[in-house]
């Protein structure tokens, strides 16, 4: 049984598809992170690729301070994908709300919302940031399958 | 009987049509990636993804029909395996060869496209249904140039059996070389019936999100991909059979060696194929097909008929 479980682990480290989800961002960081996908970054390296679904997705791409109109958005998307899901705030206003924080219509940062498992700080976070934070979170997995043990 | 089950289960049947099926996608992705000038994905990635998958949550949505639902993918896999058993690969004959065996391979070949429309029809999300009807829109404009291609190459032979076209083409070498035509249209309607790029109007993702593939997830989700890899080598396999008879009926270990050379060069063609064009609209794409490859297939048989009358007496 703990072989079957190292090699799921495994796929899961190696097979990571992302779902691109702007909950109100102005555009900067969403910009960062398509150019992260594209060939000269090339993600797919990694076993990255962009799905369209989040029936298809394994971790959520969240940019952006969640406004109050996003919110039910937001925990529907989450809730419509399948277990086991990640999510990754991008940028200052999806980790904390950032400059948006205390707006009328603004619910602050994403993990008021959903449970978030890894945060990327920058305005607007890097391409190389966002790679880093993802290559992170999914070392962060590889331990947690150790430390259960 | 024991040998039988060999052919089914181990080889050439499920064990390895599944492995090779999932190296020719990585084939096929790592050929995308080095002519756009990336670097690709590693070569275990279509196993990572398939075993990432099976490890997920299945999803069946509250409003669909579950029994369809969950029946379509494995009925779609299913017939795509057993029309890999009928093909001869490196022998002049295969475990179930009969007579007419060439109508059941392009049959079975069929019923996958059907598998992901019922898929598609009962997961009951608007995408869905828009992709899954543009996959059965899609079938009648490829499926005619496919069939008059391939039957062409029968024509000729005088056979309605893959064991008798290959017999006919091991009889008279180089005759294939007059069927070229065929394998370009056959090829060209091979790229509608795997959902490639110029075609893969069904599961656009940009337009209906992934056609009728959106509900899908976990398990269900790696069927269907690995449906359409085994789909992309049986329709390869008949494809080599038919177009490229030659090289069968040697040394076993040789025979195998070209077979897979075979497979990997029609591969290699449908990703060069799918990088070089951009995706049609459903009407183009119709449009393309019965003005063009229609023609191109009749031509075919025209070139048969009267090679049959000169060639033949």
């Amino acid at each position: 049984m703990g072989l079957v479980k190292k090699i799921v682990t495994w796929a899961r480290i190696k097979s990571p598809w992302i779902l691109h989800f702007n909950t109100g961002a102005c555009n900067a960081c969403d910009i960062e992170i398509i150019a992260a996908l594209t060939p000269r970054y090339d993600l797919e390296r990694f076993g990255v690729v962009l799905k369209g679904t989040p029936r298809h997705a394994d971790v959520l791409v969240c940019s952006g301070p969640v406004t109050k109109q996003i919110e039910d958005r937001l925990r529907r998307i989450y809730e419509q994908m399948p277990e086991p899901k990640f999510v990754v705030a991008v940028g200052a206003c999806a980790c904390s709300g950032g400059v948006t924080d205390g707006c009328y219509n603004v619910a602050s940062g994403i993990d008021k919302v959903i449970p978030v498992s890894a945060y990327i700080p920058g305005c607007p976070a890097s391409p190389k940031a966002i790679i880093d934070g993802v290559v992170k979170l999914l070392a962060s997995l590889e331990e947690k399958e150790e430390v259960k043990k | 009987m024991l040998g039988s089950l060999f052919y089914i289960i181990v080889f050439p049947g499920l064990i390895f049509l599944i492995t090779f099926a999932l190296i020719a996608e990585f084939i096929d992705r790592k050929i995308y990636a080095r002519l756009q000038n990336r670097v690709g994905p590693p070569w275990f990635q279509p196993f990572a993804d398939f075993i990432k998958l099976a490890g997920k949550e299945d999803i069946v949505p509250a409003d669909s029909n579950a029994k369809m639902f969950k029946v379509a993918p494995i009925f779609a896999l299913a017939s795509a395996i057993t029309a890999f058993l009928y093909i001869p690969l490196w022998k002049t004959s295969s475990l179930l060869s009969f007579k007419g065996d060439i109508i059941v391979v392009l049959y079975l070949l069929t019923l996958p496209t059907l598998a992901f429309f019922i898929g598609g029809w009962y997961s009951t999300s608007l995408y869905s249904r828009i992709g899954s009807v543009r996959s059965l829109t899609q079938l009648f404009a490829y499926e005619v140039p496919l069939f008059m291609g391939i039957l062409a190459s029968a024509l000729l032979a005088d056979t309605w059996s893959l064991k008798g076209l290959a017999e006919f083409y091991m009889a008279h070498p180089w005759f294939w070389v007059f069927n070229l035509l065929g394998f370009g249209v056959a090829l060209i309607s091979l790229l509608g019936k795997l959902e490639k790029v110029p075609f893969d109007i069904p599961e656009a993702e940009t337009e209906v999100v992934a056609g009728g593939f959106t509900e899908y997830s976990g398990r269900m989700l790696g069927f269907l991909r690995m449906t359409l890899d085994v789909e992309m080598i049986a329709g390869s396999a008949l494809l080599a059979l038919v177009f490229f008879p030659f090289g069968l009926n040697v040394n076993p270990v040789l025979g195998f060696l070209i077979f897979i050379a075979k497979i990997l060069f029609i591969v290699s063609l449908i990703s060069l194929l799918r990088t070089v064009v951009a995706r049609l609209r459903i009407d183009q794409m119709i449009n393309f097909c019965w003005k063009f490859l229609v023609p191109l297939a009749l031509l075919q048989l025209l070139l048969n008929l009267i090679l049959k009358g000169v060639l033949l007496k």
